[in-house]
């Protein structure tokens, strides 16, 4: 989007049409709220940015069937020069023409016709250029059929606008639907627009609504519609005196029959432009991130470096985009309904005065008056930014344009830094609502992502601290390593072809997310279809199971008006998280992801883990749902925004710990409950606390040693040089992010059904090693690793006999022989360490042994007694014995 | 029109496109269906895909499809304007009939359009009072009401003494007649006697009909004027007598003559909140009541605990023209012009003064059941909205359906609550206002179970018409239900809803 510059924004507001009582759509469903269906259509018109076109920002839902638009504004239009009665001069109308076809011309290269060309719908900036409002309006109301009211003006209809009649297209079957209306009525409208500036005033003034239009549609009898017209107006001597030209012009506008009037991208390229038509540059779209094109390939310096500087003004905000701008707005408490109001536009009776007095069985209504508050009054109310800048007039330049360089910097230095720092610390709802701070987020994040990937570093490194919501379908891009031709790529994928898992896509859609307005709307269902076949369709070693859709409404949401970019991020997440999740058969995946899950809460929570078990609550019954979907089936998206933000972050593992605190916030109504109680409350998951369950997730995450969640379906590591060049990223909460190479120290992966028996994790010898903070002085090669004070101390208990411990044991660990260590009740006996294992309870315990049957049990046993985080050598001392980490004890002790 | 239009809709016309690789020159033929409705760089994806094209003419073919589309769509649309155009001027459409109907529709749905609005005499007054009710004379205001509704109740306490007094004097002289019927009498004079006590009856009552109306119409034209007086008064900065005018009323304040004689007969009122969530991922928040009270509770002014009840008055009345409005469903019969058992009582709540109470207009007498008309009030203790729902006998069988009118009337009635910012509303759950004999235990849980059911349904429903807004919705049971019944009542409640865990302090681990 371009900078708001000296535009300003705008909002009107209209009705949507009531749908008729108690109709279903064809599938048993309620049908959708034509205000939903006008939303989803709008979204569209965002991407649609033209110089001479006010740029679409938001459209929001009220109560009742309410839209309100928001969108680039003018104060001025041409209505104003009208009201002055002067005729324009014949250069300035040749301008004006221009103008409006170059805004016309492009539109329809988007497949939109204006409809409601107006010389108040044509505004002019500053500078005195046009810019068109409402441009989107017939396109949003899918041609006039989902308002009450007609697209368009009395006097500025074409005749065969006029002659095709107000026809909804739901009286009508699809087979017998009359066109909308093509470019060619935009050009009429123009012509009579240009004729009233040429004579300055407005025609058919004199004339009611009816008359105007039948006195339009009997020009087709007339030689020369325009000497008619001005007869009929009294202005006859001005017309004759235009010169040739714009006589033309008007002309060719105002040609009754369709056919042979020109559309706008014809009439700009006739001759009656050409002593205009040298003044105005072809407008080229920029590239945007992820285009194909060179973004840079525009971007030259000028001669004169201090050139860039010389016209800085001090109106930093009028420099950010319309978009950020109106984000700020409403943060910094704009209410676009209060505004409304405000200005009269809003005029709601109170609801007592309106009800009816009788209501039919079939919901229609008797003796309710039409209320007149519902009446379009498309007037647009300029929305005032002096709150916006009052409150950020303490923010430097600094902020505006933030260093990137210096890695050490990442926030300005500016006064309000200290602020800004301040800030950082409070909850992410309260940053997620302050002006100030969003404003230094998104521009910072605005540029980082604006170097991707050069700067990828520091957008994972910014990304830890929060996203900023208003980025965060880019920064969601650029954390999941999406680059190269993405538009392209899904372009070339067939979508249309049916395929037999259509009737499955076709159920499940309107059954994902649809408390969401976007989501809902039939343009988010298409785009549903077409993102998830596309994904289907490229994949064709896996399937589509249901799940898939709340996978990718996220990124649709967050991407809505760029598919590609949704699929493309869709196609980066499932190989991290969900790797061969989607597969046919995909239950070894699914059972070995759920024990290694068990594992977890019994790792991190004894206790929990010992009743569900007792009752036969596994997470085989709820946690499934959880996984496939990534918790997207579960939460409501505000929800998974957050806890994504974070889960982006994290590795393939993350996701266990993420299901661990969900059980946590939960555990108090487990643990109290039986089995059939647990079924229900998770039948329907009750609210979760996202929040806290992000910050108890990175705190399991943190205490989880990296092997204990290994699994071998997991995906492979890539392969050294695949990952040396891109992802040096910065890791998050362990000292690794992608996995290491795999050594003899790693773990191996055993038989399902071992694992299944098994209550508490494996760790690696590899992560004892790095836990115990040991050095490793033999052949091995293990990474070396800074000392971590947050590290968790741990104890190594050993459970061979004590002789084999003579023999050689791991420094630091004790000693307890499986054979002696539990009485036949299960009670720990009393021995020399007793209390020390006592002592370290909740901290890392390792059981370290050479049978692994006994160092099972011996875990299990302590799981039993509710000690948390217990964890097993994998394949116990022998594996530690090469590396000559064994000491031997001197014989006093 | 019809048939131009079948024409020229939903053809098929063929793309082609040649291109040569080295000296072979190959042809791609492609049926297209018009009006285009995808996008044009999918389809051209597709193409390449499915029949496999070579790269090197990527762009070109890309070109020459979207303007074909371009251009065959721009036919399209010049065909389809020129033949409406053709059929104005053949005259197959008429085209005053035409331009009548645009203009219609610009008056009807513009406001630049559309004729003045008559300055309604309701909204002008819903400002002022308004206005008043949020100023310090809300207080005179409400008593002032009050006073009229002690006056009124004053007068049916009159007519009901009077109705005793004279079926008392009739049955004393019927006890009479029988006695001397086969006697000295036959049963043709005891008829007689009949006809001629119900006619005196009749008179009497209308009589009394008469005078109540009378007398609301003169209250409620005083109310009125003074209200307009009033508000004028106070826009009038040096007008000193206005505060007088406001003093002064309270000291008028009438103690109800019975007010303290007739107490009312209180039941233990039994009562039951719950939070509810309904939604499977977005969940909206909602709030449900059970409650052992009578209908008209809500309706009436509870002359024995007044503090309590003037903040109620004062609470319904600040938010009368608000956009959180209290309703009241009410059962009725479909005989809208006679005058008894619940709807008598209404009858006799509303009948205590009113400023702009409107009846559903009295010209159809016969509604069907399910459906409903709806009154306003302003002057009730606890409601603004009362629903008048016509229900027949059927509703006291046991077997009815969710698609029963009564419960399709519910529907409605929700719906009018969405539209019309209804945010409290009560209802009937068994759907009768007294208890009878085949009411049974399994016929109230199945009842009670039903409307639950239904009502989450519709809750449900609602929540895509008005986006979720939080909604009280109050249950009401009769007062003859036993204790025993209403618990069974509530346990049944959080098995349908899913009600929202009670939120656990505890402390951090």
């Amino acid at each position: 989007m371009f900078p708001l510059e000296d535009a300003e924004i705008g909002a009107f507001t209209f009705f949507a049409s009531a749908l008729p009582h108690d109709v279903c759509g064809s599938n048993g469903l309620p049908l959708t709220p034509n205000s939903i269906k006008i939303l989803g259509r709008f979204q569209i018109l965002k991407t649609i940015t033209h110089p001479r076109l006010c740029q679409y920002v938001d459209i929001s839902r009220g109560k009742h069937e309410r839209l309100v638009v928001v969108a680039e504004h003018c104060e001025r239009s041409l209505e104003d020069l009208l009201r002055e009665r002067k005729p324009m001069s014949c250069s300035r109308v040749l301008c004006i023409a221009f103008e409006v076809l170059q805004g016309l011309q492009y539109m329809n290269k988007h497949g939109i016709v204006h409809r409601a060309l107006s010389p108040h719908n044509i505004l002019l900036d500053q500078k005195g250029h046009i810019k068109l409002a409402k441009f989107g309006l017939y396109h949003m109301t899918a041609h006039g059929d989902d308002v009450d009211f007609p697209i368009g003006y009395p006097s500025y209809l074409a005749p065969e606008v006029i002659a095709q009649g107000i026809l909804k297209t739901i009286d009508h079957a699809p087979s017998e639907k009359p066109l909308p209306s093509g470019p060619k009525s935009d050009v009429w409208s123009l012509g009579i627009i240009l004729f009233e500036l040429c004579v300055g005033r407005k025609l058919f003034q004199s004339l009611d609504i009816s008359e105007r239009l039948k006195f339009l549609l009997t020009l087709d009898c007339v030689d020369d519609t325009l000497i008619v017209l001005a007869e009929e107006h009294g202005c006859l001597d001005i017309i004759k005196e235009l010169p040739e030209n714009v006589t033309d012009l008007l002309k060719k506008c105002l040609t009754f029959h369709p056919s042979k009037r020109p559309t706008p991208d014809e009439l700009m390229k006739d001759k009656v432009f050409s002593e205009v038509a040298h003044l105005y540059t072809p407008f080229t779209k920029p590239a945007s991130l992820f285009s194909s094109s060179l973004r840079c390939a525009e971007l030259t310096l000028p001669e004169d470096i201090s050139q860039l500087c010389k016209d800085i003004n001090s109106d930093y905000l009028a420099e950010r985009s319309i978009e950020e701008v109106y984000y700020l707005w409403c943060l910094a408490g704009g209410d676009l309904e209060k505004e409304l109001v405000n200005k009269e536009i809003i005029r709601s009776k109170p609801p007592i005065c309106t009800l009816p007095n009788f209501l039919f069985e079939d919901g229609e209504s008797f003796g309710q008056g039409r209320d007149r508050s519902s009446l379009l009054d498309d007037t647009t109310v300029t929305l005032s930014l002096c709150q916006l800048r009052n409150r950020l007039k303490d923010v430097g330049g600094e902020a505006f344009y933030p260093l990137l360089e210096d890695d050490q910097s990442n926030l300005p230095h500016s006064n309000s830094n200290n602020e800004l720092s301040a800030a950082a610390t409070l909850p992410l709802i309260i940053r997620e609502r302050d002006t100030e701070y969003q404003l230094n987020r998104i521009i910072l994040f605005d540029r980082l992502l604006k170097a991707y990937p050069y700067k990828k570093n520091q957008i994972w490194k910014e990304a830890r601290v929060d996203i900023p919501p208003l980025m965060r379908g880019l920064t969601w891009a650029a954390l999941l390593g999406v680059e190269g031709a993405i538009h392209a790529k899904y372009d070339s994928i067939d979508k249309d072809t049916p395929i037999p898992t259509d009737r499955q896509i076709e159920v499940d859609i309107p059954r994902c997310h649809q408390y969401d307005e976007l989501l809902s709307s039939p343009e988010g269902h298409a785009k549903f279809r077409r993102v998830l076949k596309a994904w289907v369709v490229s994949h064709p070693d896996l399937v589509y199971w249901q799940g898939l859709d709340s996978l990718c409404a996220p990124f649709l949401y967050l991407n809505f008006n760029n598919e590609a970019l949704a699929y493309a991020c869709m196609s980066a997440f499932i190989p991290k998280y969900l790797y061969n999740f989607f597969l046919k058969d995909n239950s070894h995946v699914i059972q070995e992801y759920l024990t290694v899950f068990s594992q977890m809460i019994a790792f991190h929570d004894p206790e929990l883990s010992n009743h569900l078990n007792e009752i036969g609550f596994i997470p085989d019954l709820y946690a499934i749902p959880w996984f496939l979907t990534m918790f997207t089936h579960v939460f409501p998206l505000h929800k998974i925004f957050h806890l994504w933000d974070t889960l982006l972050l994290g590795n393939s593992s993350f996701p266990f710990c993420i299901g661990v605190a969900i059980l946590q916030q939960l555990r108090d109504r487990l643990l109290a409950n039986g089995f059939n109680e647990c079924i229900l409350l998770f039948s329907d998951l009750p609210e979760i606390d996202i929040e806290r369950c992000v910050r108890e997730s990175i705190n399991l995450f943190c205490w989880t040693p990296k092997s204990a969640t290994y699994r071998q379906h997991a995906q492979p590591p890539k392969s050294p040089s695949d990952s040396s060049g891109v992802r040096s990223s910065a890791p998050y909460f362990s000292a690794e992010c992608s996995d290491p190479p795999r050594t003899d120290l790693s773990r191996e992966s055993i038989p399902l059904n071992d694992l299944k028996s098994e209550v508490s994790p494996r760790i690696s010898a590899e992560d004892l090693i790095d836990l115990c903070e040991l050095t490793v002085t033999g052949h091995f090669k293990t990474p070396i690793k800074k000392t971590k004070s947050s590290k968790p101390k741990l104890l190594v208990v050993d459970i061979r006999n004590s002789e084999d411990f003579v023999r050689g044991h791991i420094s630091g660990s004790i000693n307890i022989p499986f054979s002696a260590a539990f009485t036949a009740e299960g009670e720990l006996t009393q021995g020399p360490y007793t209390a020390m294992l006592q002592n370290f309870k909740g901290k890392v315990i390792v059981i370290v042994g050479h049978v692994a049957k006994h160092t099972a049990e011996f875990a299990a046993q302590l799981v039993k007694m509710k000690y948390p985080r217990i964890c097993i050598l994998d394949g116990g001392i022998n594996k530690i014995k090469p590396t000559g980490l064994l000491t031997i004890p001197s014989p006093q002790i | 029109m019809k048939k131009n239009r079948e024409r020229f809709c939903d053809r098929e016309r063929e793309f082609v496109y040649t291109f040569k690789v080295g000296s072979q020159c190959l042809e791609l033929r492609v049926p297209l269906k018009f009006p285009v409705q995808e996008n044009a760089s999918h389809l051209h994806g597709r193409l390449m895909l499915l029949h496999s094209l070579p790269c090197f003419i990527e762009n070109d073919l890309k070109e020459a499809l979207s303007q074909f589309v371009e251009e065959e769509s721009l036919r399209d649309y010049d065909r389809d304007a020129e033949s409406s155009l053709e059929a104005v001027k053949s005259g197959e459409v008429d085209l005053h009939q035409l331009a009548s109907t645009w203009a219609k529709a610009y008056a009807e749905t513009t406001l630049e359009h559309a004729r003045p609005e008559e300055p309604s005499w309701d909204e002008d007054f819903a400002d002022v009072y308004h206005d008043l009710i949020h100023s310090p004379a809300s207080e005179t205001l409400l008593n002032l009401e009050h006073n009229y509704f002690v006056s009124i109740s004053e007068l049916i306490g009159e007519r009901d003494v009077e109705l005793k007094k004279l079926r008392e004097r009739q049955g004393i002289e019927m006890e009479k007649v029988m006695q001397e019927l086969g006697k000295s009498l036959t049963d043709q004079d005891v008829n007689s006697l009949a006809a001629q006590h119900f006619e005196s009856q009749q008179d009497l009552e209308n009589k009394w009909s008469n005078e109540l109306k009378q007398s609301t119409a003169i209250q409620k034209q005083e109310y009125q004027e003074w209200v307009i007086k009033l508000h004028q008064d106070l826009k009038n900065p040096n007008n000193s007598s206005l505060s007088e005018e406001i003093k002064v009323q309270p000291s008028q304040f009438r103690e109800s003559v019975e007010a303290t004689g007739r107490i009312y007969e209180e039941h233990r009122k039994l009562e039951e909140s719950f939070t509810i969530h309904l939604g499977a991922q977005l969940k909206t928040m909602h709030n449900l009541r059970l409650l052992r009270a009578d209908m008209l509770d809500f309706c009436k002014h509870k002359r024995n605990h007044r503090s309590g009840v003037k903040l109620h008055r004062l609470q319904t009345a600040l938010s009368l023209y608000s956009t959180s409005l209290c309703g009241l469903v009410l059962l009725v019969d479909n005989r809208i012009n006679s005058y008894s058992g619940i709807k008598r009582d209404t009858g006799n709540q509303n009948g205590e003064s009113d400023d702009k109470t409107k009846n559903a207009e009295r010209s159809y007498l016969n509604i069907l059941p399910g459906e409903f008309y709806i009154t306003r009030h302003s002057n009730l203790s606890e409601i603004h909205v009362v629903f008048h729902l016509c229900v027949d006998d059927n509703v006291k069988s046991g077997n009815i359906t969710a698609r029963d009118p009564a419960i399709m009337g519910l529907r409605n009635i929700l719906k009018v609550c969405c539209t019309h910012d209804i945010t409290t509303i009560s209802i009937p759950l068994l759907l009768v206002h007294d208890m009878s004999e085949e009411m049974t235990i399994p016929w109230c849980l199945r009842r009670a179970e039903l409307v639950f059911k239904c009502v989450k349904g519709f809750m449900m429903e609602m929540a895509s018409w008005d986006g979720g807004i939080s909604r009280t919705v109050q249950f009401l049971v009769p007062h003859s239900i036993s204790e025993e019944m209403f618990y069974q009542l509530s346990n049944m409640l959080p098995q349908i809803f899913r009600v929202s865990s009670t939120l656990t302090l505890t402390s951090k681990h």
